[in-house]
């Protein structure tokens, strides 16, 4: 049947108008509330533009009109059924800051996914630590950097080369802020990774922990353990952690995908994808200023012991907070949720 | 309002959304092309701005040189990721280079994206960037019905173009009112019996993606359905034809195919 559209418009015409001024009053507005009034007017507005558009689509060839119909109620459906969040709530610090309890909630949530990487990573330095060990050969391959190789000639550069970094905190401070990025880099790219349905991921962990083995096993066989655990424990507590955390939040994105079909609200799960996101690049700041002002300077300026004492302080803190926090505070919820439900 | 039961489907180069109320509407999507441009702008802007920084943050640690660096290089990063994210979150799903090329980042659902959503997409960035110039992301668009980018399928949103909210004007009115080829019910009827039912989607087809096709393509496309109908189907007189643009004739013809039988018969001079 073909719409006239002379008569239509004459009728219909009117709440358009009505409905296209109702949406841009609300879109200016910075809290974007309705009264109880203004939503049954909208909602109404709202079915009479729906039922408009179908008989625009159905009963005549008009694809100007259709396309502005078509707008009017994206616009409205938008509006219905979705409430931005309001300028007051975004600058509320209290939001802000609970990423702090946050960030441990979500890592012991998912903490099979942490075990996972923890699990890849290991497997990684156990080739590694071997291959170094049996095939003297592989180091050429699985060290290419000279510094690593020869840790002798590292050790004693590093330690005649006090008076470079006993007076340059400013070279420290840009290295610390290459560490950081570079290290927010790969950590990213690991959770991201997780698209690969985790593939990527464990590949990336499996790498780092490779490298990880080697070196401690050639540091080690030639008798550098105690400088090497003093140059990597410092920042190391913070850094290798924070890199399964990343491979935690990569292999949780590729559980979440692979199972899209049974879980409508994947997008809600996303929440905790970014959560762990934020808390590993909160760690990996902390680890990058670590390395560049402290793993840097050796003995004699800091004993080899202390250096070891304060990387396993951090480590101790570190675990504390990821187990800990948090969980008072999730019970108080839970109990007072009880007691409304009680009540 | 409780949560909507809708399901989605998409074209090439548009979302159907059909809503719990029984309503289809259609999102028209942004290609790769537009959605370039509108990056390459915004990074223009987000160096522009950490240069601007930067100068400030050289002022300020004159006396400190390694430590200007250390802020620039932490702002640069922070700001690269946090621009997109926050403005998109915030600012109707647009940055800068967005709203001037008309871009518009949604839920697939056809709502408004979330913090949470813009976030995720902005992060994602690290993999569609692989391996150079954004090839993962750029084969991503191109491969996928909803053009997302790897970012965009984690999390649930899209880029929609944003056409502009405007009744159709006079001109519109006018053409609608009247259809010249009523007047010559003879042919109307052949036109009605030679027509095929795919010649006939056809035509509905091309008049309905009218403001999708460029304009070069659209005037191709039409002059070409046209000269068919006239040569092969339903030759209508020459001073008819002269009046009308390829357009108005592909309207009239297409009036008189989905038309009632009746109405042509009754319109003028029964046959």
């Amino acid at each position: 049947m073909i719409l006239n559209l002379e008569r239509f418009r004459a009728q219909a015409q009117p709440r358009w108008k009505d409905l296209e001024s109702l949406l841009s009053a609300l879109e200016s507005r910075p809290d974007r509330r309705l009264d109880s009034a203004e939503a049954e007017q909208l909602q109404q507005l709202y079915a009479q533009a729906s039922a408009d558009l179908n008989r625009v689509t159905h009963g005549a060839l008009a694809p100007d009109l259709r396309q502005y119909l078509e707008r009017l109620v994206a616009r409205a459906y938008a509006e219905l059924h979705y409430t931005p969040p309001t300028r007051s709530q975004l600058w509320q610090p209290r939001r802000w800051l609970r990423i702090f309890t946050a960030f441990p909630e979500s890592f012991r949530r998912q903490s099979r996914y942490f075990a996972m990487a923890a699990l890849v990573t290991i497997s990684g330095c156990t080739l590694g630590a071997l291959a170094v060990r049996y095939d003297p050969a592989s180091v050429d391959v699985l060290l290419p950097a000279n510094y690593l190789r020869n840790p002798g000639e590292r050790v004693h550069e590093e330690e005649q080369g006090q008076a470079r970094h006993s007076n340059s905190a400013q070279i420290e401070a840009e290295f610390s802020a290459q560490l950081i990025r570079h290290n927010i880099q790969v950590a990213l790219l690991a959770a991201a990774l997780g698209v690969t349905f985790g593939v990527g991921t464990a590949l990336l962990l499996f790498e780092n922990g490779v490298l990880l083995g080697a070196v401690a096993v050639r540091y080690t066989q030639q008798g550098f353990g105690l400088f090497m655990s003093a140059w990597l424990l410092p920042h190391g507590v913070f850094e290798i952690p924070s890199i399964l955390i990343a491979g935690q939040a990569g292999f949780y994105l590729a559980r979440l995908l692979l199972h899209r079909r049974e879980d409508r609200n994947v997008r809600d799960s996303m929440r905790e994808w970014l959560i762990l996101v934020a808390g590993l690049a909160m760690m990996l700041v902390w680890a990058g200023f670590m390395e560049a002002f402290f793993s840097q300077h050796h003995a004699p300026v800091l004993p080899y012991g202390f250096k070891v004492g304060v990387g396993l302080a951090e480590l101790v803190l570190l675990t504390l907070y990821l187990l800990l926090i948090g969980r008072t505070e999730s019970a108080r919820v839970t109990r007072s949720g009880l007691a409304t439900e009680n009540g | 309002m409780t949560i909507t039961q809708s399901t989605r489907a998409a074209t090439t180069s548009e979302l159907t959304i059909a809503t719990s109320e029984g309503v289809l509407f259609r999102l028209p999507l942004a290609g790769p092309a537009p959605r370039l441009y509108a990056m390459l702008l915004d990074i223009v802007i987000v160096l522009g701005t950490v240069n601007g920084i930067g100068l400030l943050v050289y002022w300020v640690f004159a006396k400190a040189p390694g430590f200007g660096v250390m802020v620039i290089t932490l702002a640069e990063f922070a700001i690269g990721f946090a621009y997109s994210a926050l403005l998109e979150g915030y600012w109707n799903g647009q940055t800068i280079g967005k709203r001037l090329f008309h871009l518009r980042v949604i839920d697939q659902d056809g709502l408004p994206l979330r913090i949470e959503q813009a976030w995720v997409r902005n992060l994602m960035r690290v993999f569609d960037a692989l391996p150079f110039a954004y090839l993962v992301g750029g084969i991503s668009v191109l491969s996928s019905p909803l053009m997302q980018r790897f970012g965009d399928r984690v999390a649930g949103t899209l880029v929609t173009r944003q056409t502009p909210l405007s009744l159709p004007d006079e001109e519109f009115w006018a053409r609608q009112k009247y259809n010249s080829f009523t007047e010559y019910p003879t042919i109307a009827m052949q036109l009605r019996r030679a027509a095929t039912p795919e010649l006939a989607a056809l035509i509905q087809d091309a008049l309905r993606r009218r403001n999708e096709l460029a304009t070069y393509a659209r005037r191709e496309i039409y002059r070409e359905l046209a000269a068919y109908l006239q040569s092969e189907i339903c030759p209508f007189p020459d001073e008819l034809i002269e009046r009308l643009s390829d357009e108005q004739y592909l309207m009239n013809a297409s009036s008189i195919l989905f038309a009632d039988r009746g109405a042509i018969a009754s319109s003028k001079l029964a046959i």
